[in-house]
């Protein structure tokens, strides 16, 4: 186990460098950089754009050398935590960030679980009366989830709560509470807010978790082991739940490392609709203005986390199934 | 030879003795075939002579709903070559005096009596307080449809010029089933256009994948080893992107002189770079477990060479699985075109597809004035579900020994 | 004698020679006395501000007597209001904070709402041939931190950050130069500066007014912590390394930006004060309790005690104010949204008003005389072609389909509201006659090929690709628009949108033939602002990006027109920049116009499409009807949002505090 996690570890550091050059290239690849756009953008509306601090800002990041200077400048910074400037918002990169990343693990924990609680009492409940009527209409119901564009659903639903229950359009609560401190009636504001996001963000995970620990429990369902204790006498509820529930578990831990970086990547266009202080819109913003060190650097940081996220879950799932432990390091 | 007693040997069923007349019996004349009992009757022959993919098409018969989708889809894919012919409009017609007109409902009763279908039609008015253009249905303007008529004229997928439509609206009237847009152009035509770019993206995407995944699951899977490792980061990089960021970067480097078709292929391309990593970890894991098998022994032994190996033997075992797994591919792949022209960074006007129509309605004014703007998230929506069936039927029949 | 403000009595003569604008600058090298149209007569006694009675009261803040100056500007038009409330607003990035500064419009010399140019800021400011000016400061006028504001500010400003090398590498603003010369600077004394140049520079005073102001001034006190100079070098060390600046330099750019104001600690002598650290996305402003202006009863203005500016996407901006988030509203809110928000009036307590936009057409195209591809470079630089592209466009259709037949259907060129405007110069080709466009392409030997398109001598199609920046919906629907009409004349258009950056590349490179943009800023010109739009004057000009940028960089780059008619307007434009009066400048004008007109350099289509302003109905002092423009017009500056009061109560917005519910 120990040779698994160093080998693991090991192999992690090319992966980030390689990761850390394509994000880098992908970034710079539309022509011009922020301070192009930026001009252009002051320019095109009349205002005269600030020349001078502009080009401070050039020069004292580098933007006037080639680019695989730049390069290097950033991941020598990265390597340090400095996470660089954002020009975009005149302020570090790690306060950006941080300033939404609270928010934005609300959403994905909220998210999260509004998935695992719904998935998993559907999937079971289709699992065990399978071709049913109510199997298909739950599975239909699922599907139909993840088939509508969730974007256009987030307007559909935030005008309708706004005629109907009078909340405030778009952000995660009520804008006098913005600035306050925590309170019981601001938590009631996020809570109200909370639930038209989670339900657009979650929905389509759920109809793909309910999918496959469907597939699973099914799978488990048919084998030996359960028609032996079916036979022997065991409960239903027992029957399910000892055995095969655990190794139809399987996909969910697996999937905590890719899941992960998809919801804090905040669902980017439902966060984009619904105006939410995630990181998500920010990562929109930073793209399409090309502010190189946001951009960057958040989506290294996105890519580190599923790299860990994958680590943790392959542990974990070695942890939980001693047949990988005991395979590993020959082929799977 | 020992007697075998069977039940209390009566007179009648004594076995005479020799040289007395045998028991009353019959015996057939035809000719005697001792493999008789093998013998499979052409019914039983068909069975289990059946090919893999025949006992696929067996198994998925039986999966109703994945039968009844696959019948949707191939409907829809042939309804996208007779588009022209289709919508009542064609694709660019527009009327001024039309514009954001509320769907129109088909009538075929008249005082209780059933009549040719008709639409009431429209008188116009416009609120001068609030700038709204009021629509009221007149009952006395009964404008009948006409079937297989001959109605705007267009160019039969841009070669052949044509104007006969399956339905138009009455002559001098007006046919707005789903009611018109803000230029004033019908929307079922345009949704029905828009068939024809967002289902075949889907298929295009689908194929560059597959192909991306073929090749380099294969490779990896085959040799295994440093390859596999190496290939295996490299899939590890391609998964760890959340796909939205890439899509971005990557379509903002299309360039602007190309043609709207051009940018079209580009967008597939882009959307199949993308998805191909799950299928290409399928093809390996496969691979690795099937190159142990005696067949494949069997051939690296006669010499064949790797690519026949893998394209001959190993492939065409996992097909199935391959094709089910493809088939669920595709519905990310219309929900990525439509979010991307959503962003903005898709396809743009005048190419229509449903997510260019789905752009023009994400905003305040449409939800809560123009709602009939939004129905094409119900073709996306159908598309989606069928395919997903579909993909479900075609994975539960992949291993038909199973 | 002038013609007064409709609203003000006429004011009475004082000291000096008074005269009328008119009749001043009819006369060329008379001195000429600006004095702001409030002044004089009996100063009505203070009363101090309510909202800093408890400052006042233990000392933080001195009496409103040694707050405000010894002769405030006195505001006589509108009603008079009461002081208090918070006014909610609704703005895209947190970059918006400098709408703060354009609403505000503290300026030294101001735009009236009938674009006069009166002294705001100044107590005086005395004009000499147009080329030597003598600004006035008010006696006692004091910062937002309580500082006096004195001509060390514009010394400071002058010779420490414009003549320094290291802080203006470019050199002073161009605004500042009058044909390349820069000013004589003399401070007179404590309240009293004086710049001169040799020859004329019209574009001062309309720069010091605009918008996006021509600042002359700075907090030297609060400056110099940044200035070597001045301030203790290890502390001056420790500022920038706590900043993550590179330099001094650095640093002290960033924190001077005035225009910026996303400074909480920089002093500003604008209405309401940044409180909020940036960035936030609730940015809250709070009264200058050293505000210059007072009403005619002695309340110091601004009436509205805070504003609060709430930072949303600005694709939901319409939805929240539809909802009734915003009590003054009109960025980021366009006609299409009028409907939608109508709606909203009753339940949310807000009355949509419909103001005017000034460009000169909303929409316009912009053949690129500069184009690479030398057959579309002829064709382009060829009037006939233009004029035919323009006569065949549908501007009707454009106009009903579009904006419900509200707009003002025309050429790019000045609004009716504009004193110089003559309906010529609207209606110059922009009828709808696709015969007469036939006829010009027929001319030109633009012959009709396979399917009635026509060619190029070459042989090539002649289809036009229109690029835009993509941004708005809109133009693909007028572009579909055009399309159609331009298929009578055998002409077919392509959109090609891209990003920003991108689109102005092509342009300024001359890949682009032809784009689709804003029509010209200011629709709403006088003689006295330049028509540096008509004339190559800077590569920002879409349709010949190279001769603007050959007058840009003096020579330097892109090439010099070659065109009579764009070089004369270039000479008219010079000579506009040399003229002396009133009239020489209107003479220039009319001629730029017609040429203008006659060449067709860029294409119009409609324009005055009206601008959705949403008001709550509290509010007060706000116009019914008025124009929201950039340049001239600060968008709500020169209507003085800080005349702006609320009624009874002033409860703030609706859904901050009843939770959503009414």
């Amino acid at each position: 186990m120990g040779r698994y996690i160093v080998h693991r570890l090991l192999v992690m550091i090319p992966t980030l460098i390689a990761i850390s050059i394509v994000v880098f290239t992908i970034i710079n690849l539309p022509p011009g950089n922020f301070f192009s756009t930026y001009i252009a953008e002051l320019q095109a509306t009349g205002q005269k754009a600030d020349l001078v601090r502009i080009h401070f800002l050039e020069q004292q990041y580098g933007f006037d050398r080639p680019l695989w200077q730049q390069y290097l400048y950033w991941v020598g910074g990265l390597l340090h935590g400095d996470l660089g400037y954002s020009f975009l918002y005149n302020e570090p990169v790690s306060q950006v960030v941080g300033d939404r990343l609270l928010l934005t693990l609300i959403v994905s924990f909220a998210t999260i679980l509004f998935t695992y609680l719904v998935a998993f009492p559907i999937g079971i409940y289709s699992a065990t009366h399978q071709y049913s009527w109510s199997d298909h209409t739950l599975t239909l119901l699922g599907f139909l989830g993840l088939a509508t564009p969730n974007f256009l659903l987030a307007l559909v639903l935030l005008y309708f709560a706004n005629v109907y229950f009078g909340i405030s359009i778009g952000g995660l609560m009520d804008p006098n509470y913005v600035n306050r401190p925590w309170s019981w009636a601001k938590t009631v504001s996020v809570l109200a807010h909370l639930w038209i996001p989670v339900i657009v963000i979650g929905l389509g995970g759920t109809a793909a978790m309910i999918r496959r620990l469907r597939a699973n429990l099914l799978d488990e369902l048919h084998k030996q082991y359960v028609v032996t204790a079916r036979a022997k006498g065991v409960a239903p509820v027992k029957l399910l739940f000892k055995y095969p529930l655990r190794m139809a578990l399987n996909p969910f831990i697996a999937d905590i490392g890719s899941l992960l970086p998809h919801v804090i990547s905040g669902a980017v266009i439902v966060s984009v609709v619904m105006s939410l202080p995630t990181t998500g819109p920010m990562l929109l913003e930073a793209l399409r203005s090309q502010d190189m060190y946001l951009a960057g650097s958040f989506l290294m940081f996105l890519a580190f986390m599923t790299v860990i996220g994958v680590l943790i879950s392959d542990l974990a799932l070695a942890a939980l199934d001693p047949r990988i432990r005991l395979q590993a390091g020959r082929r799977p | 030879m020992s007697e075998i007693e069977i039940g209390g040997a009566t007179a009648a069923n004594a076995v005479p003795a020799d040289g007395v007349e045998p028991l009353a019996h019959y015996v057939s004349s035809r000719p005697f075939d001792p493999y008789a009992s093998e013998r499979l009757t052409s019914a039983q022959e068909r069975f289990y002579s059946a090919s893999q993919w025949r006992m696929m098409w067996w198994k998925l018969r039986r999966h109703r709903i994945a039968v009844l989708s696959g019948a949707v889809l191939l409907a829809m894919y042939v309804s996208i070559l007779f588009c022209e012919f289709l919508a009542p409009y064609a694709a660019d017609t527009r009327n001024g005096d039309f514009i954001y007109a509320p769907p129109q409902a088909v009538h075929i009763l008249f005082d209780g009596r059933l009549v040719w279908p008709y639409v009431d039609g429209y008188d116009y008015r416009l609120d001068l307080n609030t700038l709204k253009r009021i629509y009221t249905p007149d009952p006395n303007k009964r404008e009948p449809i006409r079937f297989f008529c001959r109605g705007d004229s267009y160019r039969f997928w841009d070669l052949i010029r044509g104007d006969l439509h399956l339905f138009c609206p009455a002559r001098g009237g007006q046919l707005f089933l789903l009611g018109t847009d803000r230029l004033g152009r019908d929307m079922l035509s345009r949704i029905i256009y828009g068939a024809r770019i967002s289902l075949t993206v889907g298929l295009l995407g689908v194929v560059v994948s597959f192909t991306l995944a073929v090749l380099i699951g294969g490779i990896a899977g085959y040799y295994g080893g440093w390859t596999d490792i190496l290939i295996q980061r490299v899939i590890e990089v391609v998964q760890s992107f959340p796909h939205l960021p890439l899509w971005m970067a990557l379509s903002a480097i299309l360039p602007v002189s190309w043609s709207p078709l051009l940018v079209y292929f580009g967008i597939t391309l882009i959307l199949g770079l993308i998805e191909w990593t799950h299928l290409a970890r399928a093809v390996r894991s496969k691979l690795l477990a099937l190159r142990e098998e005696d067949f494949c022994t069997a051939a690296v032994l006669m010499g064949a060479r790797p690519a026949r190996i893998i394209g001959r033997h190993l492939l065409p075992s996992f097909m199935s699985h391959l094709i089910a797994s493809a088939t669920l591919m595709i519905p990310s792949m219309i929900l990525g075109e439509t979010a991307l022209s959503f962003l903005g960074l898709g396809l743009r006007p005048p190419m229509t597809s449903w997510g260019v129509l789905l752009n023009e309605a994400q905003n305040i004014n449409v939800v809560a004035l123009y709602p009939w703007l939004m129905l094409p998230v119900i073709p996306v929506i159908v598309t989606i579900l069928a395919f997903n069936f579909l993909g479900d039927g075609l994975r539960d029949a992949a291993d038909p020994y199973h | 004698m002038p013609k007064p403000f409709p609203d003000e009595p006429p004011e009475p003569t004082t000291k000096g020679s008074r005269l009328s604008r008119r009749t001043v600058l009819m006369s060329p090298g008379l001195a000429l006395l600006l004095r702001p149209i409030f002044a004089g007569a009996a100063k009505a006694k203070l009363a101090e501000t309510a909202y800093f009675t408890a400052e006042v009261a233990n000392g933080r803040l001195p009496a409103i007597g040694a707050r405000v100056p010894l002769e405030p500007a006195i505001v006589r038009s509108g009603s008079v209001g009461r002081q208090g409330g918070t006014l909610h607003l609704l703005m895209g990035s947190t970059h918006d904070t400098r709408q703060m500064v354009v609403y505000g419009y503290a300026r030294l010399i101001a735009y009236t709402p009938s674009l006069k140019l009166v002294p705001d800021i100044l107590a005086a400011a005395d004009v000499k041939d147009g080329r030597m000016f003598t600004l006035t400061l008010r006696k006692g006028m004091k910062w937002s931190d309580g500082h006096p504001f004195t001509a060390e500010d514009f010394r400071y400003w002058f010779e420490e950050m414009a003549e320094n090398p290291q802080l203006s590498p470019d050199g002073p603003p161009i605004e500042l130069l009058s044909q390349g010369e820069a000013p004589r600077f003399e401070v007179l004394n404590d309240v009293t500066v004086r710049y001169s140049w040799t020859r004329p520079n019209p574009l001062f005073l309309p720069s010091l007014a605009g918008p996006d102001p021509l600042y002359i001034y700075a907090p030297a006190h609060y400056l110099k912590q940044f200035n070597p100079k001045y301030a203790d070098k290890v502390r001056l060390a420790a500022l920038v390394k706590q900043y993550h600046e590179r330099n001094w330099a650095a640093l002290h750019s960033r924190m001077s930006g005035m225009y910026r104001n996303n400074n909480p600690d920089m002093p500003s002598l604008e209405p309401w004060i940044l409180k909020t650290p940036l960035p936030a996305s609730r940015i809250i402003f709070e009264r200058n309790p050293y505000y210059y202006r007072v009403d005619k009863t002695g309340q110091q203005l601004p009436y509205i005690d805070r504003v609060v500016l709430t930072i949303a996407d600005s694709r939901i901006i319409p939805a929240k104010t539809g909802a009734g988030e915003s009590q003054l509203q009109a960025r980021y809110l366009s006609f299409d949204d009028y409907t939608f928000l109508k709606r909203g009036e009753r339940r949310n307590g807000y009355k949509v008003r419909l103001w005017r936009t000034g460009p000169g057409s909303q929409w316009a195209l912009y053949p690129n005389l500069n184009t690479n591809d030398p057959v579309w470079r002829g064709l382009m630089r060829d009037v006939r072609f233009r004029r035919a592209l323009s006569l065949a466009i549908d501007r009707h259709e454009i106009n009903e389909a579009l904006y419900f037949g509200l707009g003002i259907e025309g050429q790019n060129t000045l609004l009716p509201k504009s004193p110089l405007y003559r309906p010529e110069y609207r209606t110059a080709w922009a009828g709808y006659d696709p015969q007469e466009a036939n006829r010009l392409l027929d001319l030109i030997g633009l012959k009709r090929g396979g399917g009635g398109i026509r060619q190029l001598p070459d042989g090539r199609p002649a289809e036009i690709i229109v690029e835009d920046n993509g941004e708005s919906g809109e133009q693909s629907d007028l572009l579909e628009l055009i399309r159609d009409s331009w298929r009578h004349i055998g002409i077919p258009l392509f959109e090609k949108p891209s990003q920003l950056t991108l689109f102005r590349r092509r342009i300024f490179s001359g890949e682009a033939i032809m784009s689709l943009d804003k029509g010209i800023e200011n629709g709403l010109a006088t003689a006295e602002m330049p028509p540096w739009e008509l004339a190559p004057t800077t590569q920002q000009q879409y349709e010949w990006p190279k001769w603007g940028q050959y007058f840009e960089t003096k020579g330097k780059a892109g090439e010099p027109p070659d065109l009579p008619s764009a070089i004369r307007l270039r000479d008219l434009y010079r000579q506009w920049l040399a003229a002396a009066g009133h009239d020489e400048q209107a003479r220039i004008w009319q001629a730029m116009l017609k040429i203008w007109a006659d060449e067709v350099y860029s294409i119009g289509t409609v324009a005055g499409i009206p601008q959705p302003v949403v008001v709550d109905d509290r509010l007060r002092n706000v116009p019914e009807e008025g124009i929201y423009n950039w340049d001239p017009g600060a968008y709500f500056g020169i209507y003085k949002p800080d005349r702006f009061w609320f009624v009874s109560g002033a409860a703030p917005a609706k859904s901050a505090a009843t939770g959503g519910q009414r």
